[in-house]
């Protein structure tokens, strides 16, 4: 059996799991990422939400999401902002800057965007990649939609059919669609901008939009515009076309959610991290209330890690974190318990405002992020707990999940940083 | 306006209904079908799938059983592309009643049901997700069945002989005239209009709604309405049917579909034949039961629970459930209540369709004077997707997503072809779990009988799959947002799509299904922000 020892091991490759490693390792630990699978972060938008709508009228987008959450963190105590916010701020200079470094560009403006999506509506979000950093739409004079014939999911005049119900557009701007034909066959995201990154493709699709634009024009594109970080579609793009070109969020598989992911395993190959992806822990030793160490499974490879702290990262329901019977919910690596609404999982109305309580099960933490027993007792002392692991945040409605993740990894990070010093 | 005539309209578009419109047809009658909704909306898409051998009513009804038989290798001939051949299994556990296997064997071979008996140890290395404790086993012609498909198959080979069909029309009204049915009054269940037919006799062939539809002739007509809830689970547990050698009960009885199984039922009286929401307490005690067959059972992955209205009907008794026949019952209010020209067929079961259409269609005829006889057993519902066909398909759709689309097309699976081998762009498969094309879509959408999204749902299956239309309904809203009819609102089309879904997602939402929900809110609510759409 494989024996493998580390100051920090964490547990998962979501956005949290890459934080609590990438702060972990700046301040010097030895630290080991271990993940099942390659994490949600990939099926994500790409862009850091913060926090959407005002707590008191959930129908109006908020502008400055930060003064927000502090106002939550009033009010929903059991909210994991709550545990985190002191470190908020921080964890957002701390990413802007990992970015930086790893040739991926992230924009802060301070307040929340208002970012189309390939369905036409908006969706408010805070950091924002540069190819997404759509300007005010209001300002607009020229949109140009571009779709791919042999892409099957983005549809430009759906996205502007929905576009003029749900923003307010300048009285004069022009909205139109182009279908750029390349091939016969399907492609999906990931081919098509693979493809993208060739330069003869790039032409082929040049030309074929250079006739449509005009000066000042806006040009949307589905988030296809290029698979590898470096290659700079968008600005080839722009720079030929002559106008701005941008990607709006679709459904998965999009590229700027695993442009992100690459970058900052990236970050944390060039620090010195271990990452293994592909390895399940199976087993922990527990004694009194610390993990000694767990047992992994790394394809096939029994492994026996030991550590001085923990980061559980594992994710929701989606990325594995948590399992379910039709009577059960269980934390997957330590059986630690969930906190949920016994009885009440789902809602009738799927898009209901008030969101499914299944988002919300999880488990619950104190500030240092210790997994918490329903009495208020820490269950593991050396064991912390990140991102959709938590209890109490209803991310799809809230529009905090990656935002929740980055700064509770951070904040595991900077923890686990500190400990044993 | 002058109104519409025909001899007779069938109201009720399940399979009794469209058996008898196919009937009435092939023997020159001049027929309408008139159904409130699309084909199948009721029970005869909301049960089994199963084509009975007739050995499960083997010991309480021989009659029925010899029925059930007769009509299977009827089906089987007439509507190969229907009909999986799957075969049937009884099992018996130890605390079944080992007598009854004797008593049940013994009354199979009455009927003339043939039974072979297999060793359970051979059963434990065919069918090892059945429990060890397996007493004894028998093979019986059980088949799967695709009821929308027959369903479609009967009304396409009417309407060769000149027969009608409105869908999404309700009757509202029954006009009579000296103790005799005149005609009908119909409203367009989508855009209001009114609808009349003239016609000598009507046939009150609407299951659950059988009452309703005598009530508006003025007659009483007791239907007992026995909910009954499923569950379909994303595998292909068994490549038999399985049945528990036991007398009827609930969760007894698995049948596999292509590549899932589906899973039941239970027996609970309502009093809204409309009322087909599966219970999450129904689901958990069906598992509960089948778990005595299939171990393991919790720990697959079910896709989504549903639920159908039984019609059972007993003249002048009040028990409901199991005890009541699931024969069926020919009902001549001529005799019975004076009314001439209005006949109805209430109970039966699916398997025994044709054999009911048959029958009901024997007294019309002799009421309206026609001697022609019954022909539907020897013409074929369908003819199959030929060779060469299924070829030119392959090449365009792949091996699987050509197979499936030939079984859903049938006749008309020629055309789609040759769009898609027209237009590469419609080769595009955007429904994954169903492999559904663009170019099936596109067919479906024009067909003429679509009116609603849930339409062309049912004809092409998109969304019906594994990921419960996570990404075929935001892909399908692009293919068919040129058709206001469909998708004029595009927030409405999908919340349609996503909230039918949904219903038969949450009785069964843990495992991997809760897995795929919380994906499908992220995209919906987190990536789109649909929640908040205008």
């Amino acid at each position: 059996m494989m024996k493998k020892n580390t100051d920090v091991l964490v547990i998962g490759a979501g956005l949290s799991g890459l934080m609590a490693a990438a702060k972990a390792v700046a301040q010097h630990k030895k630290v080991l990422l271990v993940a099942k699978g390659m994490g949600a972060l990939g099926l994500s938008s790409g862009c850091i939400d913060l926090w959407g709508y005002q707590i008191n009228q959930p129908d109006k987008v908020c502008t400055n999401p930060l003064a927000e959450i502090a106002k939550l963190v009033s009010h929903k105590p059991e909210h994991p902002y709550a545990k985190v916010a002191d470190v908020l701020p921080e964890s957002i200079d701390f990413f802007l800057q990992i970015c930086h470094q790893n040739k991926i560009s992230y924009l802060n403006t301070n307040r929340n965007w208002q970012l189309p999506t390939a369905l036409g509506t908006l969706r408010p979000t805070y950091l924002v990649p540069q190819s997404m950093a759509v300007p005010d739409l209001a300002e607009v004079k020229e949109l140009l939609v571009v779709g791919f014939q042999a892409l099957k999911d983005f549809y430009p005049d759906v996205l502007i059919t929905n576009l003029q119900k749900n923003t307010p557009l300048g009285a004069h701007c022009h909205l139109k669609t182009l279908m750029v034909k390349l091939a016969n066959q399907e492609l999906n995201a990931n081919t098509l901008a693979h493809l993208l990154e060739k330069q003869a493709m790039l032409e082929q699709v040049i030309s074929q939009i250079k006739p449509h634009v005009l000066p000042g024009m806006v040009v949307l594109f589905p988030p296809v515009l290029g698979e590898q970080l470096g290659h700079e579609v968008t600005e080839v793009l722009s720079e030929k076309l002559g106008c701005s070109v941008y990607e709006v969020a679709n459904i998965p598989p999009a590229l700027p959610g695993q442009r992100l992911q690459k970058a900052l395993l990236h970050h944390l190959k060039t620090q010195g991290v271990e990452v293994i992806i592909g390895c399940q822990v199976t087993d922990a030793q527990i004694t009194e209330k610390r993990c000694q160490g767990v047992v992994a499974n790394s394809n096939g490879k029994i492994m026996e890690i030991s550590a001085q702290t923990m980061v559980l990262a594992t994710g929701s329901f989606l990325g594995g974190g948590l399992t379910s019977q039709s009577n059960e919910i269980k934390e997957a690596v330590f059986g630690l318990p969930v906190k949920v609404c016994p009885g009440k999982w789902s809602r009738q109305d799927f898009l209901s405002l008030a969101g499914q309580p299944f988002h919300e099960f999880g488990v619950a933490v104190n500030d240092q992020l210790q997994p918490l027993d329903d009495q208020g007792q820490v269950l593991l002392e050396n064991v912390l707990i990140t991102g959709a692991n938590l209890a109490g945040c209803n991310y799809p409605i809230e529009k905090c999940g990656n935002g929740v993740a980055l700064a509770s990894g951070y904040k595991a990070g900077k923890l686990v940083g500190e400990a044993g010093r | 306006m002058a109104a519409e005539k025909a001899q007779v309209v069938v109201i009720g578009g399940g399979a009794t209904g469209t058996g008898i419109l196919r009937d009435l047809a092939l023997r020159g009658i001049s027929a309408i079908l008139v159904e409130q909704g699309d084909l199948a909306h009721g029970t005869s898409s909301r049960f089994h799938g199963l084509l009975h051998s007739g050995a499960r009513y083997a010991v309480k009804d021989k009659e029925a059983a010899r029925e059930c038989l007769e009509e299977n290798m009827i089906l089987r001939r007439i509507a190969p592309n229907c009909v999986e051949n799957t075969g049937g299994l009884f099992v018996q556990l130890p605390e079944d009643n080992a007598e009854y296997a004797d008593q049940w064997l013994a009354a199979c071979a009455e009927s003339g049901i043939p039974t072979e008996e297999l060793d359970p140890r051979e059963l434990r290395r065919n069918t090892p997700v059945l429990h060890h404790r397996v007493t004894r086993a028998f093979i019986v012609p059980d088949c799967a069945v695709d009821g929308f498909r027959v369903l479609w198959s009967n009304v396409n080979s009417a309407r060769r002989y000149g027969a009608r069909l409105y869908t999404y029309h309700s009757l509202t009204g029954i006009q009579q005239s000296n103790g005799k049915v005149t005609g009908v009054e119909l409203t367009n269940q989508l855009t209001g209009e009114r609808k009349y037919i003239e016609c000598e006799m009507i046939i009150n062939s609407t299951g659950a709604w059988g009452g309703a539809v005598a009530a508006l002739a003025g007659i009483e007509l007791n239907i007992i309405k026995d909910k009954g809830t499923l569950v379909a689970y994303n595998h292909r547990l068994t490549n038999q049917v399985v049945n528990r050698l036991r007398p009827p009960g609930d969760g007894d009885i698995f049948v596999p579909h292509g590549t899932i199984t589906i899973f039941g039922t239970t027996s609970v009286t309502v009093n809204d034949a409309a009322c087909t929401k599966p219970g999450h307490g129904e689901v958990l005690d069906l598992i509960k039961i089948g778990q005595e067959m299939i171990p393991d059972l919790e720990n697959y992955r079910l896709i989504r629970a549903f639920a159908g209205v039984r019609p059972l009907y007993q003249a002048g008794n009040t028990a409901g459930g199991r005890s009541v026949t699931r024969n069926f019952a020919l009902v001549d209010h001529q005799e019975r209540d004076g009314l001439q020209g209005f006949i109805s067929i209430v109970g039966g079961k699916f398997t025994t369709f044709r054999l009911m259409a048959e029958k009901t269609v024997d007294l019309a005829a002799k009421r309206l004077d026609v001697t022609a006889p019954c022909r539907t057993a020897e013409e074929s519902l369908t003819s199959p997707v030929s060779e060469q066909w299924l070829e030119r398909g392959k090449r365009v759709f792949g091996i699987p997503g050509a197979k499936k689309a030939a079984d859903r097309l049938g006749d008309s699976f020629q055309r789609v072809v040759e769009e898609a081998e027209k237009n590469p762009d419609q080769r595009k498969i955007f429904c994954e779990c169903e492999v559904v094309s663009l170019a099936e879509i596109v067919h479906v959408a024009g067909d003429g009988d679509s009116f609603t999204l849930g339409d062309i749902r049912r004809k092409t299956r998109m969304g019906m799959g594994t990921c419960q239309g996570t990404f075929c309904s935001y892909r399908t809203l692009g293919a068919l947002s040129g058709y206001s009819q469909f998708a004029g609102n595009h927030r409405e089309y999908l919340t349609k799509f996503l909230q039918k879904r949904w219903k038969g997602i949450r009785p069964v939402l843990w495992g991997q299904q809760l897995r795929e929900a919380q994906l499908s809110s992220a995209i919906y609510c987190s990536l789109f922000g649909m929640e908040r759409m205008l």
